[in-house]
């Protein structure tokens, strides 16, 4: 469940784990973000198109996986902003199956600019195959 | 073997786009396809900026890298944020150009930095995207 209380950075240890995110992304969804992002390819429409381009389906973008690191940022930390997301697309994401987002706060540190913490992230499938791995800087309340 | 190729094409530019001003409704419809909220009203959620393409996606003078890779991997800097009405102007660079062995062999990578400013010439973000090339 999402919290709507902001998280103050006194209240975050390294290890804190974040929220999980659990969903599954259909074709349409993966489809719609391609069109609206403007990502060119025919791999993100259809299961047809990506086959010509010698995929095995249609696939998620890399730039939704983003985007789901983002909210899962934003649901586990109300009210922060985010000062910096990384990825790594180690697989093929697929609409259709099963994904869980989820990650664990890895350092703390405040300077000038304000409290920050590092988050290492993971997007997975249920069997746990870690197909995008990330991090994220993030400035806290 | 290294990549020979030649290195004044570290740093160039090969795209500055000027985009016409982020409507409400591209902000409401991409929140909406990211499953992303934004920070306020008026402010489009953090990935927004990665829908703006430039005119050219590539250098035109790259070097041969081999078959058309992948999206390897992206990193975002985020700097002001995104507000309704703003122009935005995405300069586009070649970052590094680098080679990589692993257990299935050597990898090619190119990463392009866009960076994209404001109206106010204030930092929106930067970019860079990672491609992978066999």
């Amino acid at each position: 469940m999402s919290q709507t209380v902001p998280v103050r950075f006194a209240d975050v240890d390294v290890g804190h784990e974040l929220c999980t995110l659990t969903l599954t992304l259909s074709g349409e969804q993966v489809k719609r973000y391609a069109v609206v992002a403007r990502m060119p390819g025919g791999r993100f429409m259809g299961d047809d198109d990506a086959r010509k381009e010698g995929l095995p389906g249609q696939i998620v973008p890399g730039n939704l996986s983003m985007a789901l690191f983002s909210r899962l940022i934003a649901e586990s930390f109300p009210g922060a902003t985010l000062k910096r997301l990384g990825a790594t697309f180690r697989g093929l994401v697929r609409p259709g199956y099963a994904l869980l987002i989820r990650g664990v706060v890895t350092e703390k540190h405040s300077s000038d600019h304000g409290d920050f913490i590092e988050c290492d992230l993971i997007l997975e499938s249920a069997e746990g195959d870690r197909w995008v791995t990330g991090t994220a800087t993030v400035r806290l309340a | 073997m290294a990549i020979e190729f030649d290195r004044s094409i570290i740093g160039s530019e090969f795209d500055r786009t000027v985009f016409d001003p982020v409507t409400a409704e591209e902000a409401r419809e991409y929140a909406a396809a990211s499953t992303e909220s934004s920070a306020a009203e008026g402010v489009t959620s953090p990935t927004f900026v990665v829908r703006l393409r430039g005119r050219r996606f590539m250098p035109a003078n790259l070097p041969d890298l081999g078959r058309m890779g992948f999206d390897a991997g992206k990193d975002i800097e985020f700097g002001v944020a995104v507000r309704v009405g703003d122009v935005l102007t995405a300069v586009s660079t070649v970052h590094d150009i680098y080679e990589k062995t692993g257990r299935s062999g050597t990898m090619k990578f190119l990463v392009l930095r866009t960076t994209v400013t404001n109206q106010r010439a204030e930092q929106v973000a930067v970019i860079d995207q990672k491609m992978m090339f066999r």
